[in-house]
């Protein structure tokens, strides 16, 4: 009889990829750090949060596997979970600037943000991105996809970092499940009770096709663990999220006129070669562009009117030494799914390209210009064609180049006119170290909309919105995200279409004195330093990565 | 989700503490904990309204292994059997680590 890995749980994932006798489990089901979260939403929790830790060896390595429950709320990253992941990554970190050589394995089978813990999902996703892409300088950070959850959501973004991708054919990956394309544009275009459609646009075989799986292998322990022997011994980096210019040139011989069918578009992916794009700063254009407060802030700041762009839904400028990136609604855009302000394939890879120049020309320079973000993103594109290309690419790319500008020693600055919601504020916003916000009421900052998260965790929309109350990371408004944490400040008084002058002046200083406030750091680690975080809003958080570095 | 607490006049006193189980759908995770007091157990579970069925189950499992613990269990929709096997599972984990 085969060993399946796959119908194995959490805990023997870990035992079974490393040696035997030498593993040891941190933070455990012993330790008491449950979520706070889930029972004041009458959730049942786990004593495990549904993350394992566990240190030992693989092949005579020192190795750590951090391994994800599917079983346990659909794999779904929380406060707790998170925090588990992200202090680990740490961990991890430190023993190897320290020299002491650690093989950080990822086993993925997640849902991605845990609807019930939304914000916190995000802030902790985000964490996990920027703590991967510190790791790869020194190891291979290599990741197991064994599938019946597979990857989805955030932690698909995660993904595409990731060096080294090994899965079964009984996983999928994408950044949006099927029901939730369904729900926010219709079954027409993605019937989520297709499951051969499902299948062969999402599943690994497909994805090890264009390169998003590096290895597909039978399901069996021993296979798996063989998967990750040779990798460590090769130390393969896919580089998944640095091929702009071959996707923003594949996307350029997309024919959008017609529905696109697998078979075409792996001919297309084969054939397509890659030529250097480079996205020039906006000019000011004859006609206005589609209204929001993205633009409308990016226009007063930068002082170019009616800013056009060759992707005319990203547009980047310099202005007082800073350079300023806003992802823009084109009502007119030729992809469909993005024309409300969505970050699609476009969008990430071009924010991602633009960012990457910008690392690159101040490579020898020792003062870095700071990266300002103007964050205005309803969500990311949900759509059919997205999600064949790979959208959870697009946004791996975006999110990879900000985290790596500010590791570098980019200061990378959030401003907040608008909505910040899901994967698009993942690609566009959550790798800042400074976040600054308007106290706005229209502002939505969310993992999911409504009508998809009652869905999905399978309440109606009065439940969801009562669990709202209990747990701010549930809202959907500025004011309760606040209660997180995260924010460098909440500006008052300035609603987000008051885009003038005087309030342009204020927000101007407010960005300096944040930049100011940096003093050389280069992490995200101020979202846990607030008074607000230390007090309350990531109090778990901070519980989690002390318990980890003392059972180290 | 309910929550509920049963005690036990028991006599085996456990060493060390031990884990099993998963909180996935029809399944619970259970937490056997070292204590020098009465046998206290405490339930998290998804499915409301069952308490008889548990203090039959526990009594039951308790006359046959009169085993002195502190006890967590988070449930998520198992049936009897289901938790009977991950009490007596815990037991053998006990067993396999003297």
């Amino acid at each position: 009889m085969k060993n399946s890995f796959v119908e194995l749980h959490a805990r023997q994932h870990a035992l079974a990829i490393l040696d035997d006798d030498s593993a040891r489990e941190i933070v455990g089901p012993l330790d008491d750090m449950i979520s706070p979260h889930l029972e004041p939403q009458n959730i049942v929790p786990e004593s495990d949060d549904g993350v394992v830790l566990m240190k030992g060896q693989i092949d005579g390595n020192q190795a750590v596997v951090i391994s994800i429950e599917g079983n346990f709320q659909g794999g779904g990253i929380g406060e707790v979970s998170g925090a588990k992941i992200v202090a680990t990554l740490e961990k991890v970190l430190e023993d190897n600037q320290n020299g002491k050589t650690v093989y950080p394995v990822i086993v993925l089978d997640t849902g991605g943000v845990r609807l019930q813990e939304a914000n916190y999902g995000l802030l902790s996703i985000s964490e996990i991105q920027n703590a991967v892409i510190a790791l790869k300088k020194y190891v291979p950070v290599i990741g197991v996809v064994p599938g019946r959850v597979g990857s989805f959501g955030g932690m698909s973004i995660t993904a595409s970092i990731l060096s080294y991708l090994i899965a079964t054919n009984k996983a999928r990956i994408a950044l949006n499940g099927p029901e939730v394309i369904e729900q926010e544009a219709g079954v027409r275009e993605f019937d989520s009770s297709d499951k051969d459609l499902i299948w062969n646009t999402l599943g690994t075989k497909q994805r090890e096709a264009t390169n998003l799986v590096d290895e597909v292998v039978e399901d069996t322990v021993d296979n798996i663990k063989n998967s990750i022997i040779n990798e460590i011994k090769t130390k393969k980096d896919a580089h998944r999220t640095e091929n702009t210019d071959f996707y923003l040139s594949l996307l350029d011989n997309l024919d959008l006129t017609k529905k696109l069918d697998i078979k075409s578009y792996n001919e297309l992916f084969k054939n397509v070669t890659a030529t250097k794009h480079e996205i020039a700063p906006a000019v000011s254009g004859e006609k206005e562009g589609t209204k929001s407060r993205g633009r409308a802030w990016f226009e007063a700041i930068t002082g170019i009117k009616n800013a056009t762009s060759s992707v005319s839904t990203v547009l980047h400028a310099q202005k007082d030494g800073k350079e300023y990136i806003a992802i823009v609604p084109d009502a007119d855009n030729e992809f469909p799914r993005v024309r409300d302000g969505e970050v699609g394939l476009q969008e990430g890879f071009a924010v991602a390209n633009i960012v990457n120049t910008i690392v690159a020309e101040d490579k020898d320079k020792d003062v870095k210009r700071p990266i300002v973000l103007i964050v205005d993103v309803p969500s990311q594109a949900y759509g059919y064609q997205e999600e064949l290309i790979g959208i959870h690419v697009a946004l791996g790319s975006s999110a990879a180049a900000y985290a790596k500008s500010r590791q570098a020693g980019h200061p990378v600055i959030d401003f907040i006119p608008g909505d910040a919601v899901s994967g698009g504020f993942l690609a566009h916003g959550l790798q800042s170290n400074r976040m600054i916000a308007l106290d706005d009421d229209s502002i939505t900052i969310q993992a999911m909309s409504k009508a998809s998260a009652a869905r999905i965790t399978q309440r109606t929309i009065a439940e969801l919105e009562e669990a709202t109350k209990h747990v701010p990371a549930m809202a959907y408004d500025i004011d309760n995200y606040e209660k997180l944490g995260a924010l460098y400040k909440l500006v008052k008084g300035i609603g987000s279409w008051e885009a003038t002058d005087e309030n342009v002046a204020k927000i101007n200083s407010i960005i300096d004195e944040a930049i100011d406030s940096l003093d050389g750091d280069r992490t995200l680690h101020f979202r846990y330093q607030t008074e607000i975080a230390k007090a309350s809003g990531r109090k778990a958080t901070l519980q989690v990565r002390k318990l980890v570095d003392e059972q180290w | 989700m309910e929550k509920l607490h049963f005690n036990f006049d028991t006599t085996d006193a456990i060493k060390k503490p031990v884990h099993v189980g998963v909180v996935a759908s029809g399944d619970l995770e259970v937490i056997f904990r070292p204590t020098d007091k009465q046998t206290e157990i405490n339930i998290v579970t998804g499915s409301d309204g069952f308490h008889d069925v548990w203090e039959n189950v526990l009594t039951r499992f308790f006359d046959r292994y009169p085993v002195k613990a502190n006890i967590e269990i988070n449930d998520f929709g198992s049936t009897p059997g289901v938790v009977n096997l991950r009490l007596t599972q815990a037991l053998e984990a006990l067993k396999d680590e003297k």
